[in-house]
């Protein structure tokens, strides 16, 4: 690893994660910007970059990103990310006491531990997933794409939609030709007629994950009125109370168990971070022995918060590296890095390519110290982001929406009306309940999930092959009967205090 | 029980087996989801006319028109200066001026000149990035 670390990293692959981490803290600090979205509009500068150059701006943007989160959370009570909503409870609290720089800096903190123990998780398990998942046949790898579906929908606010809206992005994902190079025979299906010559390779990946993010991002602001930015009177950083470092005295095991759960969750695909920083905060509370000082400005809250989401990002990319499966919408984007680079990911990527495997883990570590750093050292600095005027900084967003998608496939309009296609159908998702994770998933895996089914039952010519394959089967099938009833006991709980 | 799980695929219908069974699965799914919520599927008229009553009509619909326009005039705008990515160019400065004073709630100069600074600046910025170090020539 060394070696490669000494080969790969060069100033500029420095300057890449540095700068990522910058932009991403900005991006988060912004309340109604994530850090998805910034991955989207940052992804076509990667072109030019090569892989490791580019995946180094992508995840210090990730990294980045999702802690920068926290900033408007605690100076404002809004999440800047949806996974920083826990850190509102305890941290909007403290900073109305005076003390928004020490929850600031406590946050920080978690964040660094969070986004370092999920990187060693990372680190070890990821190879080793992807040496088991080599032995997999088409049988198993369609079983652990069904599988990563009903996680999802067990994981959705509500699992009937959530399911709905993994399927609905399988059936977009097979608009289009059935591929050749995939074993297909090269016929259209589910076009309309009139539309083939702009569907016959379906809808690309990163004009829908760009719509999705970007664009719908801007008219859910923009149907919001574009609420004013805040004046750098309304921060309430504080002068009182400043950080010290006892106060995170007795947090040791909420900072590991936090870290843990946001990493647990990151490797289940398709669920974000506000889960993580949602189950984090819900497990700290149950085994605190003051329960009732949080949502009252108490560190732990904001230390299990951050840890939480932060853990997230080693996690999500898990099955990414070893399965192909992305764990979140974010790591969904990474996938359109790769394929800018035409380099596939799954069970095959760590082995064939180990140099941008080091130079991934060594960006990530980069990227957190940077990430601990710069907001340590400058977080007053930091917390003024939240008052650059979003009339200022949308357009401009739109427009690197539209570079992005017209760049991706090296000039072609019809990329560009996908985005606005999409856009809408986001902005049209959050009225009608739908869920955007699952769709993206289901839209990402549809294509591998046909040819995986298909290849089975040409190989095999039996539906039974599903279950009698081998003991890996019968393995995933538990695992699918056990998030289906997960998912229904879930959705059960959820909907019986409505109906009481 | 062995015939009935035997399963054969004609080659050349194939691209239609997967898609058919997950058109039935959203079916069926679809058909789950309105007897479910069937009360507030009726009630759907109400929720429509709060979104439109709630919304920023003038600035949703104002960005949705702005970005309409904006796709539909930058290939023919290009193709008055072919391969030069002008077409974009010329574009995007208004349309990231119009946005940006459409976003704004006030339009007094102090706040007008950043938004006019940007709307320079950022195009130019993108079109020369995209144009000159990375060879991908826009719109």
């Amino acid at each position: 690893m060394i070696e490669a670390v000494t080969t790969l990293v060069t100033p500029t692959f420095l300057l890449l994660v540095l700068g990522g981490t910058f932009t991403g803290i900005v991006f988060g600090a912004i309340p109604g910007m994530t850090a998805t979205m910034a991955v989207a509009v940052c992804l076509p500068l990667t072109y030019s970059l090569g892989l490791e150059n580019g995946l180094a701006l992508l995840l210090g943007l990730y990294v980045g990103g999702i802690s920068g989160g926290m900033v408007p959370a605690v100076l404002l009570g809004i999440p800047g990310t949806p996974s920083s909503i826990t850190t509102t409870f305890d941290g909007y609290p403290m900073a109305q006491r005076g003390e928004g720089e020490a929850a600031l800096r406590i946050g920080i903190v978690a964040s660094l531990v969070g986004g370092l123990v999920s990187l060693g998780i990372l680190w070890a398990f990821a190879p080793t997933l992807a040496d088991f998942a080599i032995r997999f046949s088409y049988v198993e790898k369609f079983l652990i794409i069904l599988f990563a579906l009903t996680v999802m929908a067990a994981l959705s606010s509500d699992m009937l939609l959530g399911i709905f809206s993994g399927v609905l992005g399988i059936f977009v994902a097979l608009i289009g030709v059935y591929d050749i190079s995939d074993g297909g025979n090269g016929n259209l299906r589910l076009i309309p007629p009139g539309t083939e010559y702009w569907l016959e390779s379906g809808f690309s990946l990163l004009p829908v994950l760009i719509g999705l993010f970007g664009l719908a991002a801007v008219l859910e602001q923009a149907e919001a009125g574009v609420p004013r930015g805040h004046s750098a009177k309304d921060l309430a950083v504080g002068r009182a109370g400043g950080f010290r470092l006892r106060m995170l005295r007795g947090e040791g095991v909420n900072l590991v168990r936090s870290s843990g759960i946001g990493t647990f969750v990151g490797i289940l695909p398709g669920v974000g971070g506000s889960a993580a920083s949602i189950l984090a905060y819900s497990n700290a509370k149950t085994f605190s022995k003051t329960p009732e000082r949080f949502g009252t400005g108490a560190p732990s809250g904001i230390v299990a918060s951050e840890a939480g989401n932060n853990g997230l990002t080693g996690g999500a990319l898990v099955p990414l590296l070893s399965l192909g499966i992305p764990g979140d919408s974010t790591t969904a984007l990474l996938i359109g890095a790769f394929t800018l680079q035409g380099i596939q990911v799954g069970p095959l990527f760590i082995g064939n390519n180990p140099d941008t495997w080091n130079a991934m883990i060594f960006a990530m570590i980069v990227a957190n110290l940077a990430m601990f750093v710069m907001m340590y050292a400058a977080i007053r600095w930091f917390a003024l982001v939240v008052t650059v005027p979003k009339h200022v900084l949308l357009p401009v967003i739109l427009m690197m929406c539209v570079v992005g998608a017209y760049t991706i496939n090296y000039g072609i309009m019809f990329d560009v009306w996908t985005l606005l296609i999409f856009g809408v159908a986001g902005w049209l998702f959050t009225k009608l309940r739908l869920e955007v994770a699952p769709f993206i998933i289901g839209f990402i895996l549809g294509p591998s999930a046909e040819v995986y089914f298909v290849k089975s039952l040409e190989s095999f010519g039996d539906l039974t092959i599903f279950f009698t394959k081998s003991w890996i089967a019968w393995v995933l099938w538990g695992l699918i009967v056990l998030s289906v009833a997960a998912s229904a006991s879930l959705s059960s709980r959820r909907r019986r205090p409505a109906t009481a | 029980m062995g015939d009935l799980t035997r399963v054969t695929i004609d080659f050349e219908r194939s691209h239609l087996v997967f898609p058919t069974i997950v058109a039935a699965v959203l079916a069926v799914l679809g058909l789950a989801i309105v007897l479910r919520d069937r009360r507030r599927i009726a009630g759907a008229g109400a929720h429509w006319r709060g979104i439109w009553r709630d919304m920023d009509r003038v600035r949703f619909l104002g960005t949705l028109a702005l970005t309409l326009l904006y796709f539909t005039l930058m290939v023919p705008v290009g193709r008055i200066w072919p391969n030069t990515g002008l077409g974009f160019l010329v574009c995007s400065i208004p349309f990231v001026l119009a946005t940006g004073l459409l976003f704004m709630h006030d339009r007094g100069w102090r706040q007008v000149l950043p938004v006019v600074a940007v709307a320079g600046i950022a195009p130019t910025f993108v079109w020369w990035l995209f144009t000159y170090p990375f060879f991908l020539t826009l719109p």
